[in-house]
Order: C-alpha cells, then structure tokens, then sequence
C-alpha cells in the first residue's frame, strides 16, 4: 500500500512537472521578447546572457521604428494640409486626414471591418439555407460546402488579376472582400441555424414580425454564443493573412504581417525595433484571447468539429 | 370576435412528384365564442388544417373566412390570430414582458405604455406577474406554459388557435390546466381552435369536437353527440375510453351470429335490412355480465380499479373489454357469459363503415342537443 | 426590469419610430419563401462567385497559358448612350498546354521546395501531435489543479500573429540569442540555428511546434473528455496500469479525433508561408527552408512566371484537397 501510494506521488510529481516545463517553454518567448524590446540594441548584441529584468529603452525603441520611412507600425498624426473649418462634419473629414494610420491600425481595422462584414454574410447565408425553401438550394450548398476543403488563401494569382482589374490594389477592400463570404462560416451558421425550432419562428411571423425581423430579432440573439465563436474564427482568419495583403498592399496600407516582413528583410536590420513591433502586435491579442478565452476555445472547436 | 369558415378547404404537399393529401376539402363553421376541439389520430391532418387557420400554410384550394373577412391569402401576421405552440416557442433570448410584448409591439399601434398595462393585466390574469423579468429557462414547463397562453392573450385577438398546448405537462398538471384553460376561454369569449390526439382532453374541453382521419373531416358536434351517434366506425373506435368493442357478426334473419356463440335477437330489424353481415359495437360500459343466456367468454385479465373492474375477454380470437360493478369480480382463465341492451347497440356498414344503427337508450337527448347550441 | 419606464418621454420617439416602420413593412409586398431565401443568400452567394468561384476556376485556367502581361483588350463592349460597359480581358495569355506541369518534373527548385515541405512534414506533425496528447492527458488528469490556468497558458499561443511570432523565433535563434545562451549555458555546443541547412529547417519545426501544439491540445482535451469514465473503470478492474489505461482504452476512443488533428497539422505545413519567409529573411540559406507556397509566391509575384505559378497552385490545391476530403470523411464518420 505504501509503495502505492509512493508511485502515486511520483507520478504527480512527474505529470506536474511536465505541465510546468510546457508552461515554461510557452511563456518564456514571450517574455523575452517583451524584456528584448525594452533593450537598446547595442545593451541586446553586447549582453553576454539574455536578462530577465525590463530595460528602459521601450519608447525610444519605439521612437527610432516610428521615425522609418517605409514602414509605420503605429499611426501618427500628419500635416494639416486641407483643415477647413465647416463645423463638425467637415472636422470629422480632417481629423481622419490628420492620423496616418499604421500597421497596427490597419490590421485592427481590417480584421474587424472584415469579420463584421462577414458574420453578417455567413449568418443570413446560414439563415437563408437553414430555414427557407428554394430552387437550387442544395447544389448551391453543396459548391459551397465544396470549398471548405479548398485552400481558399491560396486563390492569390486570379485574385491579385482580379483586383487589378477592379482597380482595387492597394485597397482594404481587396482583403476584405474576397474571403466575406466565408464557406466555414456559411457552413457553421447554416448547421446552428437548423437547431432553431421552426415553431420559434413561426410564432414570430404570427406576432407581426417579417421576415428580416425573423433574422435579426429571433436568429441573431438566439445565436450569440455560435456568432462569438465564428467572430474569433474570422477575426483570426483575417488577422493572420500574409501572403495575399504582402501582394496587393503598398506601403502605407500595410498590415502587421507585411509591414514586419519589411522590418525583417530590409538591408539593415534592427533587432530593437523589431522586436518592439512584434511585442505591439501580439500583446493586443494575447489580453484579448485572456478576456474571451471561452469564445476562443469553442470558436477553435466549432472550426474543428465538421458536422 | 368572429366565426371562422373554412369552405371545401383542400391543402396538398408536393415532394418529388408525389403530391400527399393532407387535408381533403374540409367545410367546417366554427361559431363565434366556441371551443372547438380538432381531433384525430397523428397525420390526420389536425394541425395541417389549424396550420391552414392561422396563415402558416398557404392552402391548395378552398376559403378561409373570419367573420366576413377572407382571409385565404392573408399573411399570418395580417389575420388577427394568436397560436400556442406544443413546445410553447417562447423567445428564449427575451424575458417573460418581452416575450409577452412582441407581438403588440410589432403589429399594433399601442404606446409602449399601453403595451405594459397589457402585458401586466395579461399576467395578472394567468398569475404569473412574479416572473414578468425572467428568461423562459428559468421557468417550469408549467409557467412556460402560462407564458404561452399568456402571449396569446395579450394580444386580444379574433381567434386563438392551440397546437397541443397541455402534451407537454405531466398528468396532474395537464388536468389543472385543462379546467383552468376552458374558464379562461370562456371568460374571454374568443373564439378558439384547439388541436390534440387525445380524445379524452377533446371530450372533457371542446363545445364541439370535429374528428378527423386521412385528411377527411369525419364529423362535427357536440361530445356527447359525437360519443353517442357517431356517423361511422371510426368515430365510434377513436372517440371512448376504453375503446368500444367491435365485431363483424352475420345476420341471419333476425339474429346477429358472431364469434364464439354470439346470437343476438334484434327486434328492430330495419337497421339490417339487406346486408348479410355486419359490424357490431357494444361500448364497454353497456356489457352486462349474466349468469345465463349471454355471449360466452374467457377472461384474460381482470383489472380492479376500485370503483370498478375491467375485464378483458377473449372470444374465438376476439378481444373485448368490460366495465363493469366493482362487486363483479371474475379471475383471469373463468368464463362468464355477457349481455347487453339493443337500445345500446351500434351497428355499421362492414363495407364503408357508416353507421347504421346507434345508441338509442333513454339519456335525454335534449340535453344533448341543447348544448350544441 | 429595466423595461418599468412607464412614464418616460423617450417611449414616444421610439414609438413613432416603431409606428413608422410598421407602416412602413405593412406597404411592402409580402416576399414569397423562397424569394426570401434568395434575398438572404444573395450579398454571401455574389461574393463567392466572384472571389472564390471564379478564382478557382481562372486558377486551373491560367496553369494551360504562359502570362505575358496585365490585360487591358477590350472583349466586349455595349455603349447605350446613357450606359454603357467594357468588359476588358484580365491578362494577355499564350496557351501552353501541358507544359506548365510537365516543366515540374525538371525543375530543380520546386523539388528542393517539396522535399523541404515534406522533411519538416516528417518531423514536425509526429513531435507536435505527440507533445500536444501528452499535455491533454496530464491536463485531463483528475488530480491535476488550476487546469484552467495551464489550459490558458498552453493554448496562449493559438492567438499570435503568424508572421510575428516567426520573428520572435528568428530573433531567439540568432547565433547569439536565447536558445544558444540555454545551450550553452547547459554545456552544450551552440547550434546555427539559422544558417546550417539542417537546423534552419529544424528552427521551422520548433517555431510551428510552439505556435500549434495548444490549439490541437484543445482540441484532444476536448475529444478525451468524451471518453466515457465508465472505460477507465472497466480497464481498472479488468487490471489495466495507467500506460495500459492510456494505450488500450484512450489511443482506440481518441483515434478519430488523433487523425483529424494529424490530417489538419499536415495540410496546415503544406500551406506553411509566413516561417519560412520570415526566418528566410533572416538570413537562413535561402534553398533549404524554401516551402511549396513560397516558391509559388516567388514564381508569380516575383519572377511574374503566373502560368507555371497557376500550374504549382493546383498541384498544392489537388494534395491539399485530396487531404481535406480524407479529413472531412474521418471527421464525419460519426454521422452522416
């Protein structure tokens, strides 16, 4: 019984460390590049041991990557050129002009913008498949459930034709697009769709509602918790898109990924500067992914579990 | 208020090419104020019908009045109608106001303050004001149901319909309900459809039934009527509890000879005239057990309710049930021998089965009839 | 109870605002159902012809042409007057046949791609499924506390970025930075973690091991937590050991979810861009970590070869689908 008991703990012991080293290995990037982008660069290349206590250097780091001329990680304010002042409309049209976004921006605003655009897409689209009737309805759902096993990121080269074409290089528009009608939302909506009763619906359209009250009064809210886990899914999605935004934007419209690629391939690299980007653009997500990290999970479950 | 017409009402379902019936050019009236209960075996087109009523369904051919309003090719929403789901279909995203609210606030024109009274008067009247700012899981299937109705009665409209409401309760709850939602109706004076597969729900709260099977609607009236001169077999099967006992007998002359040695003499042969056979119905109350010169039977089962005893006997590979005096108590594997009066008899066609013969003993039918009024 | 307002004057402007869009949806026709279904589908179904639909087929169009330019041809023209609309041609193309995918068999580049592809294959989806099933089991352990505390850390790096996560990792790499300080540290020899052609590809393997390990481990806490107790319990009786427990009872109950995660690892390292670009970048000879997607990004974006690029593309597709659709069926074994 003893010995028992010995292994027992031995194995705890075992099972624990483990789960501590994993922890370790995981965090200990992190940290370090947030300790690195505190460093000046030459405190970086010249310290014989990685340190583990914060330096001071973080703002002016910041400052000299702020300060490059081909890449903005941060948005800053620009030149006056054209304030007029016509009240608050046209004030609003010139505080835009007056704030040259950056990367971080950029990406934040895409992501968003897209993932709104297309939770609306997906969820009427889910709707329309879930709970009307219509001619070539299931040929439909099935070109679409088709491209779920599709690459779709990798559709770069008629796509970058296409939007030069449309004249849409360069724009927000050319990454939001093209990815909106998401076939995995689409798919998702439509399967969570179907569990709404049809009874709930059609005690709606006796109380007086119609049909778009149907979708955004009863469908929408009853659907909350699958619309967060999708929201992470595509907010993800976009968020990490690199090879396509690295073909159509320029500079200036740059989003995260590119505009770091440009820090990691230019002629002369600067670790302190890099590394102050990388820290702004994980840490935003890292304290989003704290806050809603149920909505996380199940959105990493929803995208795994095919129906 | 208004009474609803339904005028050779006809609604069929197309999959791939086969069109399925489901309710086949049913004329029914529906008195203004007056519960009446659509009943029949699942698929028999009950609720395709109640469906057709409340918009849900666009109908194959036919009309649907209110009052002097056709309404045929009215949206739901347009109609004035109020429906209780089986399942309630409360909005589970909105509190029980809320849920209460949302039909007066999508398709009238009362202020939002109007809209409270209303809602609060509702809930008052169903006892159910405590939970006005609950979300419908919190709530027993007993308050959801309330909520329901109460969604229905909010809103005042010309005609409630009712899918089934009580299938959901358990037992005791659905008896409580049943009673508490028959006062409700009639204190409201709405008129009302109701829809259930359970006889003994459409007996105990219709005004008048209407039964009906395959599509067809099989007749329309009164619950003792419908109980006591139904117009065919099928009535005089569905409507009863426990079901009436029926038997194909031959006549010969003036005796009926069926199963085992069932003869019995009529003295009113003008039912029979001209059929060589026909079905017998003795409902299992009007069996009378006697020591001498019945029908013989083997009991199978003998069930002691308290008040009273069924036996289920066995006659020739016959299966027959009596309800009978709880002095009366047989054990299974004895034979006793069954009578009963003429004047309780039913008899039918064994081709179409419509009735040729039904109850005539001596409750005053007037009564019967009267209600019907 | 927020809604006992009673009196509040605010009710009257949302009325009249209710009122008005009553009156409003009362004018408009009443939209037969499938209309309504049309409408709902229409904005989701528009998009997807043009940005997906079409680009798909284009692809497999443009892998039979050589690309000689951006075009500009008018194909087609209607001017009304008050309308009028130019269909221009997307690119000045020459048909080439075969010879776009015949051309793979020789070049030597898109092998070295492939074989990189597949060595990282080899090595990274085994190691990372493996660690990731090791820490759901420990985490599943039923004396293990504060789950969700580790849960959260482990899966922390689900939430990277792509590309700066892999700089993160270029930067711990360098001959200098952290791992070989660790190493050396240790006793060890420092690694050239980005310059030998080996170690740069092992650098990807460990960049992705760390970036993907949480998310699948998820996903296995997820399936092992639909083992029934009553299995452990069996096997206990029946004198199963805990290494006896996890081969016999939670490998077979886990299987379908083990090959879904494996399926999905190896179709995510056929689409690996962001590692190598980055860790290319800085400075890791530039042949031995180049992958599939990379050579394709270099072949049409850089080279302007979009013909060939096209071709490369529906090879990739054409693996990756093949995988998918294997996914697909193991993922909805279960059902129908």
């Amino acid at each position: 019984m003893r010995e028992e008991t010995r292994r027992e703990a031995v194995w705890q012991f075992l099972t624990y460390s483990f789960i501590v080293l994993g922890a370790v290995v995981t965090l200990v990037p992190l940290y370090w590049i947030f300790v690195a982008s505190t460093l000046s660069e030459s405190e970086f290349l010249s310290s014989t041991s990685p340190r583990l206590v914060p330096g001071g250097e973080f703002f002016s780091n910041l400052q000299a990557l702020q300060a490059r001329e081909n890449v903005q990680i941060l948005g800053h304010v620009g030149q006056m050129t054209q304030y007029v002042d016509l009240g608050p409309v046209y004030f609003a049209y010139d505080f835009w002009h007056l704030w040259n976004p950056g990367a971080i921006e950029n990406s934040i605003f895409i992501a968003v913008a897209y993932t709104l655009l297309s939770l609306v897409l997906c969820s009427m689209a889910g709707f329309a498949f879930a709970k009307y009737e219509f001619r070539f309805k299931k040929p439909m759902f099935y070109a679409i459930l088709a491209t779920l096993i599709l690459p779709i990121q990798l559709l770069v080269i008629p796509l970058f034709l296409l939007m030069s074409q449309l004249n849409m290089t360069n724009t927000y528009w050319a990454i939001i697009l093209p990815w909106a009608a998401n076939p995995l939302g689409i798919f998702l909506m439509r399967q969570n769709m179907r569990s709404i009763p049809d009874a709930l619906l059609e005690s709606a359209r006796m109380d007086g509602a119609t049909e778009f009250q149907l979708y955004y009064k009863i469908a929408l809210p009853t659907m909350k918790s699958s619309l967060a886990a999708l929201a992470i899914i595509l907010f993800l999605f976009q968020w990490n898109l690199f090879l396509f935004p690295l073909v159509i934007l320029e500079q200036g419209k740059y989003t995260i990924p590119v505009a770091i690629n440009q820090l990691v391939g230019a002629q002369r690299v600067y670790y302190d500067q890099i590394m102050v980007a990388a820290t702004l653009s994980i840490v935003p997500i890292f304290v989003l992914f704290l806050f809603l990290q149920k909505q996380f999970v199940s959105g990493i479950l929803a995208g795994s579990v095919k129906e | 208020m208004a009474n609803i017409e339904l005028d050779t009402l006809r609604k069929e379902f197309g999959t791939g090419g086969q069109t399925v019936v489901a309710v086949e050019n049913v004329d029914l009236d529906i008195h203004d104020g007056e519960f009446l209960v659509l009943v029949g075996p699942s698929g028999c087109g009950k609720t395709t019908t109640l469906r057709c009523i409340a918009g849900l369904e666009d109908v194959t051919s036919g009309t649907i009045t209110f009052g002097s309003r056709d309404v045929t090719d009215l949206r739901a929403r347009d109609r004035d109608v109020a429906m209780v789901f089986q399942n309630y279909a409360l909005y589970p995203h909105m509190d029980v106001r809320d849920n209460l609210g949302f039909g007066l606030k999508l398709s009238t024109k009362l202020t939002t303050d109007e809209i409270h009274r209303r809602v609060e008067d509702a809930a008052a009247m169903l006892g159910i004001e405590e939970l006005l700012g609950d979300k419908p899981k919190e709530l027993s299937g007993g308050q959801q149901q309330r909520v329901a109705l109460g969604r229905a009665i909010v809103r005042e409209p010309e005609v409630f319909l009712m899918d089934e409401p009580l299938s959901n309760l358990d037992a005791k709850l659905r008896a409580e309900m049943r009673t508490e939602l028959q006062e409700l109706q009639h204190e409201l004076g709405v008129t009302t459809v109701y829809v259930t597969h359970d006889q003994t729900e459409a007996m105990a709260m219709g005004d008048r039934i209407a039964v009906m099977n395959d599509g067809v609607l099989q007749q329309v009236g009164a619950p003792e009527t419908v109980y006591r001169s139904p117009t065919n077999e099928f009535v005089a099967n569905f409507i009863g509890s426990p079901s009436i006992n029926l038997f194909t007998a031959e006549v010969e002359g003036s005796t009926l000879v069926g199963p085992r040695d069932f003869a019995y003499d009529l003295e009113d042969t003008a039912p029979v005239a001209g059929y060589d056979r026909v079905r017998v119905g003795i409902r299992p109350e009007d069996m009378q057990m006697v020591s001498e010169g019945g029908t013989t039977a083997t009991v199978t089962v003998a069930e002691h309710m308290g008040n009273e005893n069924f036996l289920y006997l066995e006659l020739d590979g016959h299966e027959m049930t009596a309800r009978i005096d709880s002095a009366i108590r047989p054990q299974a594997g004895e034979t006793v021998q069954f009578t009963f009066d003429e004047d309780a008899l039913y008899l039918f066609d064994p081709d179409t089965g419509d009735a040729l013969k039904t109850k005539t003993d001596d409750v005053d039918t007037d009564v019967a009839t009267m209600a019907t009024e | 109870m927020a809604t006992q307002d009673s009196t509040r004057p605010a009710n009257s402007l949302r009325d009249s605002v209710r009122f008005w869009r009553q009156s409003l949806s009362s004018v408009l026709p009443s939209a037969s159902d499938s209309t309504v279904g049309y409408l709902f589908l229409l904005p989701a179904i528009a998009l997807f012809a043009v940005f997906l639909a079409f680009p798909i087929v284009y692809t497999l169009y443009l892998s039979f042409f050589r690309f000689q330019g951006v075009g500009g041809e008018t194909l087609f023209w209607i001017d009304t007057g008050f309308f009028s609309y130019r269909l221009v041609s997307i690119a000045n193309l020459q048909f080439v046949g075969l010879s776009n995918y015949a051309a793979m068999f020789t070049d030597s580049l898109f092998h070295q791609a492939l074989f990189n592809t597949v060595f990282i294959l080899l090595v990274q989806v085994p190691l990372m499924v493996g660690i990731a099933l090791l820490f759901a089991v420990a985490l599943d352990a039923s004396f293990v506390k504060f789950r969700g505390v580790f849960r959260t850390v482990l899966a922390l790096p689900v939430s990277a970025n792509l590309v700066a996560y892999s700089t993160v990792f270029l930067l711990m790499m360098q001959d200098s930075g952290l791992v070989n300080y660790v190493l050396t540290g240790i006793g060890l020899d420092p690694i050239p973690w980005l310059t030998s052609e080996f170690w740069s590809r092992m650098t990807i393997v460990g960049a992705v091991t760390w970036r993907w390990t949480g998310y699948n481990m998820i996903i296995l806490l997820a399936g092992l937590q639909n083992v029934p107790q009553q299995l452990y319990e069996a096997a206990e009786i029946d004198g199963a050991n805990r290494i006896e427990k996890f081969r016999y009872v939670t490998v077979p109950q886990l299987r379908p979810v083990l090959l879904f995660v494996f399926v999905t690892s190896t179709i995510g390292t056929f689409k690996l861009f962001s590692e190598p670009v980055i860790i290319n970048g800085g400075g890791a000879p530039l042949e031995s970590t180049i992958t599939i997607v990379q050579y394709i990004y270099q072949t049409a974006f850089i080279d302007f070869r979009l013909g060939y690029a096209s071709a490369l593309t529906y090879v990739l597709i054409g693996v990756v689908s093949l995988l998918s659709a294997a996914q697909l069926r193991l993922g909805g074994e279960g059902d129908a």
